[in-house]
């Protein structure tokens, strides 16, 4: 095991201001040229040999082609590299890789650039943030990694700027401010580049911020479009908000969207509405928890879902919307599938928005049903001033931003769970910017009826049937990766890398304990006709701050991040 | 504890003027004694995410110019009220009342408001209209075997970038005759 502590022979500031550490030199001469990154090979990416995107393709399937690692010798993967961050904070990007070059992204947004086969750190740069309090970060200072563009590497900020950086210096290229830090805004996604654009969305509904999902020219850093996810009056939904609401209203779009080039269209979720006390905010607070489905050009809307009407406990419905086709009741539809915070599993027609089903995956009591494809609440576990509720899930959700895994073959989705239920009551609470606006005060508590805090599980896309569980006793708090050896890989709290069986949730093989817990999701590649598997273990995030009664089970997890790549013997 | 007299000198002073105020006219809205207890219960309750010395780690920084800066536009009760119904994170409104105030109280001092003769209280905390801005840092008799210094020390650096050493340092250093000075951990 090679563990890399050596850095820089060379120290300089960039144009950009920040800090760049570098070898002596260009990563040209440590990891060979950098292949371009097309629109073609980005339409391609579910087949490329590198992993060029979050979830590796458009469709946000995070499953990828390769067999070389496979059911039969899984067992045989050894560490080839790893390379040691030494920020305690949580580390949640998903290694991006093309060619050679592998990167990565630590909490407060530093960047790193490494050779992917040896190991080398061909470059590291550190985004400063001066004067900022990171006031308005509800859940650790992570980012979730970067985007990749023609020679040049992405990164969005807590500090609410877009980099655009050169892939194989370093140097900033442009950098662009989309609102100023600390009075309810913030960034922690990883972009997504479509047709020449960069795709955000802002953090902040926790703070009263009024969020949106921008565009931006790749090439230059301008402002092409920025759909907001609160409506105006005036506008389609602008009247499910009481007068002036909509501009403290939250909605923040904090995960990275899909695309479905067949629709042409773009696929983005909303979080949750500001104040959390849904009693101070009447009506539907529309797009609050939705689905959107827009038009990439322009940001406009084509259609919408809302998976959790008149939110009041924190809902958001962010997570990955998963392009797919499935088969339910004996016909096919071209679908989006999605574990929302909710605890329901919906599978939702791609072509007009309407809800093909919906079930369960973890205990749901807040969302009680669905009346013609539209969700309903059980108004009695909506907290009030003086009223507790006690409901299902907890805040943090059946799961949280954890994103699943799509597999075609299997036709199962691997869900990242955590068993959870809380109690919660009406509060006092103002708008003040760079203040959280929240109106209740809650604790999360476990599932009565479950002794496990986590599960990954397995879910047939075309019934919404669960067929194989991994029940853990802390959280699962980490992504899932598919592939087309049969093998599926997600990292655990307790820091071990496992892989299933694909078909039946058998581990196959876990890792030696990391130094840390894993709270990213995994990827893999190939470089020279070899197979890497790639994670990142750094335990922090949402859980250990506002975990309630799991917290205490997971004190003793040690902190700091640490990138370990596996590939056969 | 020298750092202990040297404060108790000063609001036995302040307290023989009989002005609730501190040096530079900033307001004594706590006694020491609050202060104290204040820190033992923020180590137990708070330290975990936002420092012990109050930088931030996963929370943010709860001392200094860019916590309470004039941007940001704090009165004492908008800190008071979030905190002693969100706060601690995992456990919101786990305290008891008296456990919320000393930690107001611990906040204050730490961001350079002075102790004073009348205690906080929970009324007054959740109403006071006081901006909380950052004042220095005063001698830090609640710390002791670290003792988060005061003036003459260095600038620090924490999460939310480099605390500079307060503008009325040298006079709060001359009204504490033999006072010790610490440098800081962070
Ligand atoms: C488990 C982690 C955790 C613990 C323990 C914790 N906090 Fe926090 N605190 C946070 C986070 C994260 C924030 C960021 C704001 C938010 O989203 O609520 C925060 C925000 C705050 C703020 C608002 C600061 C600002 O400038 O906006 C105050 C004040 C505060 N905490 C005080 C306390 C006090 C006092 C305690 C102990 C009683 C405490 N916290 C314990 C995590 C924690």
């Amino acid at each position: 095991m090679t563990t890399i502590h050596a850095l820089p022979q060379r120290v300089r500031r960039t144009v950009g201001a920040g800090l760049l550490v570098a070898l002596a030199y260009a990563g040209t001469a440590l990891a060979g040229a950098y292949p371009p990154v097309t629109d073609a090979r980005l339409a391609a990416a579910a087949t490329d040999n590198g992993w060029l995107m979050f979830r590796r393709d458009y469709a946000g399937n995070s499953f990828a082609p390769f067999k070389q690692i496979n059911t039969h010798n899984v067992m045989n993967l050894h560490l080839v590299w790893s390379y040691r961050s030494h920020l305690k904070q949580g580390y949640e990007s998903t290694p991006i890789v093309n060619g050679q070059y592998l990167f990565i992204t630590t909490p407060k947004d530093h960047l790193i650039a490494l050779n992917a086969v040896t190991g080398k750190v061909l470059w590291k740069y550190v985004w400063p943030m001066p004067g900022v309090g990171f006031k308005t970060v509800c859940c650790d200072v992570v980012n979730r990694g970067v985007a990749l563009y023609g020679n040049d590497v992405y990164m969005a900020t807590l500090d609410n700027y877009v980099l655009a950086l050169n892939a194989t210096t370093g140097k900033v290229v442009w950098k662009r401010q989309l609102k100023p830090a600390d009075v309810g805004y913030a960034m922690t996604l990883a972009p997504m580049i479509l047709k020449g654009m960069v795709i955000v969305g802002e953090s902040g509904g926790e703070y009263g911020a009024r969020d949106f999902i921008q565009a931006l020219n790749a090439k230059t850093g301008a402002l092409l479009w920025r759909r907001w996810t609160t409506a105006a009056p005036g506008h389609l939904g602008g009247n499910t908000w009481p007068k002036g609401m909509y501009e403290h209203g939250g909605g923040s779009a904090w995960i990275t969207g899909t695309y479905d080039p067949s629709t042409d269209t773009l696929f983005w979720g909303v979080g949750n509405p500001a104040p959390w006390l849904a009693k101070l905010r009447p009506g539907l607070n529309l797009f609050t928890d939705s689905l959107l489905a827009l038009h990439p050009r322009s940001g406009k809307i084509k259609w919408y879902y809302q998976y959790t009407p008149h939110d009041t406990w924190d809902y958001d419905g962010v997570n990955t919307p998963v392009i797919t086709t499935l088969r339910y009741r004996g016909t096919t539809y071209r679908a989006i599938v999605h574990a929302d915070r909710n605890g329901w599993f919906y599978a939702i027609n791609r072509l007009n928005g309407k809800l093909i089903y919906a079930r369960p995956f973890t205990r749901a009591t807040s969302v009680a049903g669905f009346k013609n494809g539209v969700p309903y609440t059980n108004n009695a576990l909506r907290p009030a001033m003086n009223k507790q509720v006690f409901t299902c899930p907890s805040f943090l959700g059946g799961k949280n931003w954890w994103p699943i895994s799509v597999d075609p073959l299997t036709h199962l989705a691997y869900v990242p769970t955590i068993h959870t239920c809380m109690t919660m009551k009406g509060a006092p609470t103002f708008y003040h910017p760079g203040l959280p606006y929240l109106g209740e005060s809650f604790q999360v508590v476990h599932d009565p009826a479950d002794r496990h805090w986590g599960a990954l599980q397995a879910i047939n896309i075309d019934t919404g049937r669960q067929v194989w569980n991994h029940e853990s006793n802390l959280p699962w708090d980490a992504g899932a990766m598919s592939t087309a050896g049969g093998v599926v890989f997600s990292g655990s709290a307790r820091g071990h890398l496992y892989a299933f069986d694909a078909r039946t949730g058998r581990v196959l093989w876990r890792s030696a304990q990391l130094s840390s817990g894993v709270i990213a999701p995994p990827s893999t590649f190939m470089v020279n006709g070899k197979q890497y598997v790639a994670i990142l273990a750094g335990w922090g995030g949402g859980t250990p701050i506002w975990g309630g009664k799991m917290v205490p089970v997971l004190k003793n997890i040690p902190r700091g991040g640490h990138l370990y790549v596996f590939a056969l013997r | 504890m020298r750092t202990v007299r040297a404060v108790l000198v000063l609001s036995l002073s302040l307290a023989a003027w009989g002005i609730p105020r501190g040096q530079a006219g900033i307001p004594a809205l706590y006694t020491l004694a609050q202060a104290r207890s204040g820190h033992r219960a923020y180590e137990h309750k708070c330290a975990a995410c936002h420092g012990k010395q109050e930088q931030g780690l996963v929370g943010p920084a709860l001392r200094g110019p860019i916590f309470a800066s004039p941007k940001a536009n704090y009165k004492v009760r908008d800190i008071f009220l979030f905190l002693s119904v969100n706060m601690p994170a995992y456990a919101p409104g786990s305290l008891t009342p008296k456990q919320y105030v000393d930690i107001m109280s611990f906040l204050l001092r730490q961001n350079g408001f002075p102790p004073g003769k009348t205690a906080l209280t929970d009324a007054m905390a959740s109403t006071s209209a006081v901006p909380l801005l950052y004042h220095g840092r005063l001698q830090s008799p609640t710390r002791h075997a670290r003792a988060g210094g005061g003036c003459g020390q260095r600038p620090s650096a924490s999460r939310s970038g480099v605390h500079p050493p307060p503008p009325h340092c040298k006079r709060l250093v001359a009204v504490l005759p033999g006072a010790s000075v610490h440098s800081s951990a962070d």
